[in-house]
């Protein structure tokens, strides 16, 4: 007598199929994969984040070039630590902190080769960076699209002159719509921190958009 | 309207999503407070503007670019240890310069210490040692040097430069806590040279040995009695010949 019993035979196949098709696309199992030498598993994890990092750096740093190139740095370093990669939190938030670290490093970079700005005298006291030296325009503008293009780039600048520590949180909460939960284990700080921190960078904002709101 | 409440209302709409529906409490709060509502008009305002911005998008060739990064990676995985490697050499680099500082120095301060060992030796005083008498011919008990030295090294000619560093130990000896020796009478005659009148005519020289292998000559000036003088001052009359 065959007592092996295929699953099907068991009646809940389809169940137990989906949840394995799930955890095998899911980004821990895609990790796995690569870990294991699978490319197509870890095109498959780039595919899922090049646009919110590449985006998210792109928010930090203001600069797009530079942002591709952190965007790929980052998942070069998600590929060569694959081996030590710890299920402790989600893919995502390994991910973000990595961005993040890349992005902060880079804009510290910046301001160590920025010897003399044109833009030094409107530097504020509060530990903020320079101001932009391009005013809103104040003459009324016809056409909708131009008026929110311009909106658009006065508040990318604006968030390009907060300070670091208050820029990446406001990003991704306001930007990228993530949890405060999510946010502090990113930026390996507390929630209270975090909180804190973001209504002090709308704050900021608010004085820098005043013309806009 | 309490300022406090205001806050606490104001922290809470901070903290709520983007079109998230507020609290009764805080609905009640707005429809009384205009500042509080103005406050959340704009901050509703700006949150909207912010997340306008939506996300940008990566470049079309983003997986190509990062397959032939982590290619070049994989290729030049056996440069890897470079990093390592140039940590490691400016390391030695800098252990290399500290050790020949190190020896710099040390050849800097030894020099003074060697001379004020010397010193310190010579303002020593010895311990007595037996006073040898002259009793036996056979065993003539010869001076000791000032400064031991070997015998078979030349003699270097004196420099105006700093003499070179010494390689063998320096022994010094003060003499001038010992007893010179004893002639007695029962010392026979032989032991004492008679020296000729006319040796006083020969300079006197003594060699020695430094310590650092140079040859130190003194010479001391022919003896006068002072036989001419007497004569000149004693007896002007007396012929020179005569004592």
């Amino acid at each position: 007598m065959n007592t092996l019993t295929t699953i099907n035979e068991l009646g809940f196949a389809p169940a137990l199929q989906q949840d394995v098709l799930e955890d095998t696309t899911s980004d821990h199992a895609l990790l796995e994969a690569t870990r294991t030498g699978d490319q197509d598993a870890f095109a498959e994890l780039v595919s899922r984040y090049r646009n919110q990092i590449t985006s998210y750096i792109y928010r930090m740093t203001n600069d797009y070039d530079g942002a591709v190139d952190l965007a790929q740095e980052t998942f070069v370093r998600v590929y060569r630590a694959a081996d030590r990669y710890q299920r402790t939190y989600a893919f995502s938030t390994y991910i973000y902190r990595i961005a993040t670290n890349l992005a902060i490093s880079e804009l510290r970079k910046r301001k160590r080769r920025k010897l003399v700005s044109l833009t030094g005298f409107f530097q504020q006291n509060d530990g903020a960076e320079a101001q932009e030296l391009n005013p809103p325009d104040a003459r009324p503008l016809q056409d909708s699209e131009l008026v929110d293009t311009e909106r658009r780039n006065a508040v990318q600048r604006a968030i390009s002159t907060l300070p670091e520590k208050y820029r990446a949180p406001l990003i991704l909460r306001d930007v990228d719509g993530r949890s405060y939960d999510e946010i502090a284990r990113i930026l390996e700080t507390s929630e209270g921190t975090v909180k804190s921190r973001i209504s002090r960078a709308r704050g900021f904002l608010r004085e820098k958009m005043r013309a806009y709101l | 309207m309490s300022k406090n409440n205001c806050e606490v209302i104001r922290q809470e709409l901070d903290e709520l999503m983007l079109y998230e529906r507020s609290s009764a409490a805080v609905a009640e709060h707005l429809r009384e407070c205009a500042a509080c509502r103005e406050f959340n008009e704009k901050q509703t305002r700006l949150r909207q503007i912010v997340g306008s911005l939506g996300t940008v998008s990566a470049p079309p060739d983003f997986d190509f670019r990062l397959r032939a990064r982590l290619a070049n990676d994989a290729n030049g995985a056996a440069f890897h240890f470079w990093p390592l490697a140039r940590r490691g050499l400016a390391f030695a680099a800098v252990l290399l310069v500290f050790v020949v500082g190190a020896i710099l120095v040390r050849n800097v301060f030894n020099r003074p210490a060697q001379n004020s060992e010397v010193a310190d030796q010579h303002n020593t005083p010895a311990p007595p040692r037996p006073v040898p008498t002259v009793e036996s011919p056979q065993q003539p008990n010869p001076a000791p040097p000032l400064l031991a030295s070997s015998p078979e090294r030349r003699p270097q000619p004196v420099r105006n430069e700093r003499p070179a560093r010494i390689k063998r130990p320096l022994v010094a000896e003060d003499f001038s806590s010992q007893r010179a020796e004893v002639i007695t009478a029962r010392e026979p005659a032989v032991e004492f040279e008679v020296l000729p009148l006319d040796s006083s005519l020969q300079s006197f020289k003594v060699s020695l040995d430094d310590g650092r292998g140079n040859a130190r000559t003194i010479s001391v000036p022919t003896i006068s009695f002072g036989s001419q003088r007497m004569l000149q001052t004693g007896n002007q009359y007396a012929s020179k010949r005569d004592w």
